[in-house]
């Protein structure tokens, strides 16, 4: 099985590039640099139109982003670009199926170029060096260059690949669209971009890396494409495979093709110009990428199944293939998917995973430099790996401040000069995160949980308004902490107070109180005011109501049965209100208030708000 | 009882209003709660009324929403202010959420135990004996689509409220109009304006206009 390419139906020349109002489209021709400088990364395919597709969605502002669309052009879905959007994305492959049952397909449907399905590792697949796996349901489309950033686009959805894991289990091709397998059929649903581009919206908008939906195209019962943008869509797995292999040059020219495309889009910035250098550079840049990456999905409650393959997860830490992807409400550090065939990892044991990825990077730059392999266990105690450690605990204690409430000066000031003190509060921070509700393991639709049962972001929302009203040297008693705190899964039994719980409640409060007094010390000003500074900030960064996994799919139903059907550009109306309201940045540019303004979020938005409340402390 | 009645307006309209209501407090350094009338963007009108009341020298701030799961222990907190200032919003959605959760005996309790109750466009109109004032003009009135049929308010005064008046041809005809059904009169302020009640003492800020059994009169004395 090479690349595959056909020999009877020949691309026509109608369908190759012709004038359009939206020239940047006529990029999007299968081609990328990775087909040339690592052709062994990746499975050529011819592809030729799909028909019957729908425009469900497009991003304006994304494509506006990516230079797709002029800036000025409105959100507004005309004719011409809807059939631009078709034209370019509703395509579909022909598959080693196709070729062995001599299918011909007319001429003029069969583009000129060939798309690319990439090679990685993946856990599920029986061959665990990666020569089997890969994209099993997505081909890349090709790489946009905008104002001196260049993006990556791929399409899920577009027919069954020989890299997908039926094909290789089976040990048969499949034709594109088999009732017959899920996954392995290549087709993906519209329901799952609509997740997609829900969830990776709000968490972009809130500052975390992750591929955004461009568009989706739908197709008769419930099917889709859905296409997706990042500046860079490598996994570590893109590299894991070849080092399995040691295949060492093109782990080699995978590295260099990615170090190379970092520096070109600045996101590597005074990189080395020697070799060797460079690579030690590269692998710092993945021990600070992954230690921040980790501490930010602990503290931020996203589960997304990080593993040891480097499959699930960017190189630059963004988040990609929302299908397991979560974000808890409460600190659920026993919830556990069920993939039928195993168990995914918790959420706490990500970051035991992310320095096992940063261990086989420096395994793989240690090989690259020396052209000798060794052991992984090698690298157990290398100093990418402490420094992993120790910067994953610098990112945690950032990330309690902020989540305190503190603005950026107060958190360098304390995070330069009182370390110890932010771990004791975090110390006291976690013992409530952690803990567990008595009825131990319950069973939930896609897997197992154990309930925590405080919300700590409750208690970080009201605490400082309730200081500042009494006073910071009057604490609120350990039956007040007990009710600010508990969740709707805290039963009776456990919110009883112990003489350890009551200690810790002291604890939290006398640690929180000296945070404050130390920032308002140093920077000479009154408790009061940084209190009141902290108040305000928390209350955006701890709203009542901010997005769990189960809350993004009730909304995606509530869209997909919602009748008259939504058009696309409603779904964008929609998201955009929906975004904005999820975005818990304090800094942000808000809007001017009179504290009267009657709330502009359409019915249909504040549905969905009702929603995220009604499961704010799930899963 | 003191009660202040604010039409509405942006940044320095309610600045004559605020410093009344914070002399009505009697306290040195006043603590304030604001109750929004919806927790959507709250963190919005929080944000706001610190920035405005913080000009008037006040430190302690607190926020409490009604229609979002609340505890006990911030309800009570929020009671033991000296002010509390209720937002505006949708009056029928406020009400809703202030009577489920039983937030008038609350007030009544404040109230009695002389605290300063401010409310500011829907927030006034709730504390008037009912809210039909928020269901006119048809080209100005707030949206009830909970289709809430008991329309009866906190009345701690006997009057009813209309905010953001105009004076002009169309307002007018609708005020008239609605003050021949009625046996109580109805005050009518433009943004920036309102009523202060301090206890048998009521006075006007800003122009302010009674209709009362379908005759227009304006206050021409008030204060600000």
């Amino acid at each position: 099985m090479g690349n595959t390419k056909l020999k009877e139906s020949r691309p026509s020349k109608e369908t190759s590039k012709v004038n359009s109002g939206f020239p940047k489209f006529q990029e999007i021709d299968g081609n990328h640099p990775l087909k040339k400088q690592v052709p062994e990364a990746v499975v050529e395919y011819q592809v030729r139109t799909r028909h019957g597709g729908n425009v469900a969605f497009f991003n304006f502002d994304l494509a506006r982003e990516i230079g797709l669309i002029p800036e000025n052009h409105p959100d507004e879905l005309t004719k011409e670009l809807k059939d631009e959007i078709l034209k370019t994305f509703s395509i579909v492959i022909i598959n080693e199926y196709d070729m062995m049952n001599n299918f011909n397909f007319p001429k003029e449907e069969i583009r000129p170029n060939t798309y690319m399905a990439t090679r990685y590792l993946q856990l599920q697949h029986p061959c665990k060096k990666g020569t089997t796996s890969g994209d099993g349901r997505s081909i890349w489309n090709g790489q946009l260059t905008h104002k001196g950033k260049s993006y990556d686009i791929s399409s899920c959805g577009t027919g069954a690949t020989k890299l997908s894991p039926a094909c290789n289990i089976n040990k048969k091709f499949y034709q594109t669209g088999d009732p017959t397998v899920s996954y392995g059929c290549g087709y993906s649903e519209k329901d799952e971009g609509l997740s997609s581009l829900f969830f990776s919206e709000v968490l972009a908008k809130n500052g975390l890396e992750t591929e955004r939906v461009l568009a989706i195209i739908e197709f008769a019962k419930g099917l889709a494409i859905n296409v997706r943008v990042h500046d860079n869509l490598l996994r570590p797995s893109h590299m894991f495979n070849h080092l399995k292999q040691n295949n060492l040059p093109t782990l080699k020219r995978m590295v260099d093709y990615y170090i190379e495309r970092q520096v070109k889009n600045k996101i590597y910035k005074n990189a080395p110009t020697d070799s060797k250098s460079l690579y030690d550079y590269f692998l710092n840049k993945v021990v600070e990428t992954f230690a921040q990456m980790s501490a930010d999905f602990e503290d931020q409650y996203i589960f997304c199944w990080l593993d040891w393959d480097g499959d699930n997860i960017l190189m630059d830490g963004g988040i990609i293939d929302y299908g397991s992807v979560r974000q808890f409400g409460l600190y659920h550090h026993e919830y556990r998917y069920d993939d039928v065939q195993r168990w995914s990892t918790s959420i706490k044991e990500q970051k035991q995973k992310a320095r096992y990825i940063v261990q086989t990077f420096a395994q793989i730059v240690d090989y690259i430099k020396n052209e000798k392999k060794r052991s992984i266990d090698d690298y157990k105690n290398h100093h990418a790996v402490q420094s992993f450690e120790k910067r994953f605990f610098d990112y945690k204690n950032r990330n309690i401040l902020m989540k305190m409430g503190f603005n950026s000066k107060f958190t360098a000031y304390l995070l330069e000069n009182h370390r110890k003190d932010i771990e004791e509060f975090r110390n006291d921070f976690t013992y409530f995160e952690m803990a567990k509700s008595v009825k131990g393991p319950q069973k939930v639709p896609d897997g197992i949980n154990w309930n925590a049962i405080f919300c700590m972001r409750d208690i970080l929302r009201e605490l400082p308004q309730l200081y500042l009203n009494r006073g910071l040297n009057e604490k609120i008693s350990e039956n007040e902490f007990l009710d600010i705190i508990k969740s709707s899964y805290a039963t009776k039994t456990d919110l009883k107070r112990t003489l350890r719980r009551d200690l810790k409640i002291r604890s939290f409060q006398k640690n929180y109180v000296k945070l404050i007094n130390l920032a308002s010390k140093k920077f000479k000003e009154a408790p009061e005011k940084v209190l009141l500074d902290v108040s305000m900030r928390s209350s955006v960064i701890n709203k009542y109501d901010r997005v769990t996994g189960d809350s993004i799919t009730t909304i995606v139903n509530k869209v997909m049965n919602r009748k008259p059907k939504l058009s696309a550009e409603e779904i964008s109306v929609v998201l955009k209100e929906f975004v904005e309201y999820q975005n818990l940045n304090p800094d942000k540019e808000r809007r001017t208030s009179n504290f009267e303004t009657e709330k502009e979020q359409s019915r249909l938005v504040k549905g969905m708000l009702q929603i995220v409340r009604e499961y704010r402390d799930g899963i | 009882m003191k009660i202040v009645l604010y039409s509405g307006g942006n940044e320095d309209d309610n600045r004559f209003l605020n410093q009344r209501a914070l002399e009505l407090t009697g306290v040195k350094s006043p603590k304030l709660t604001l109750i929004p009338s919806s927790s959507y963007d709250a963190e919005d009108d929080f944000r706001f009324f610190v920035q405005e009341f913080s000009k008037l020298g006040v430190q302690k701030f607190m926020h409490f929403c009604v229609d979002i799961p609340y505890t006990k222990t911030v309800l009570k907190e929020a009671m033991k202010s000296d002010l509390i200032f209720l937002g505006g919003g949708n009056t029928f959605y406020f009400l809703k959420h202030l009577k489920k959760a039983g937030m008038f005996s609350h007030f009544s309790k404040f109230l009695k135990r002389g605290g300063v109750l401010c409310g500011l466009s829907a927030g006034a109109i709730i504390l008037t004996p009912h809210v039909h004032t928020a269901s006119f003009p048809h080209f100005d009135r707030d949206e009830n689509p909970w289709d809430m049929k008991n329309l009866s308010a906190m009345r701690v005064v006997n009057f009813e409220f209309f905010p953001h008046y105009k004076n002009s041809k169309r307002y007018d005809a609708e005020l008239l109009h609605h003050s021949k059904k009625t046996t109580i009169p109805l005050y009518a302020c433009a943004d920036g304006g309102g009523i202060i009640v301090d206890n048998d003492q009521i006075s006007f800020c800003g122009k302010s206009h009674q209709f009362f059994q379908g005759k227009k009169l304006t206050i021409s004395n008030y204060l600000g």
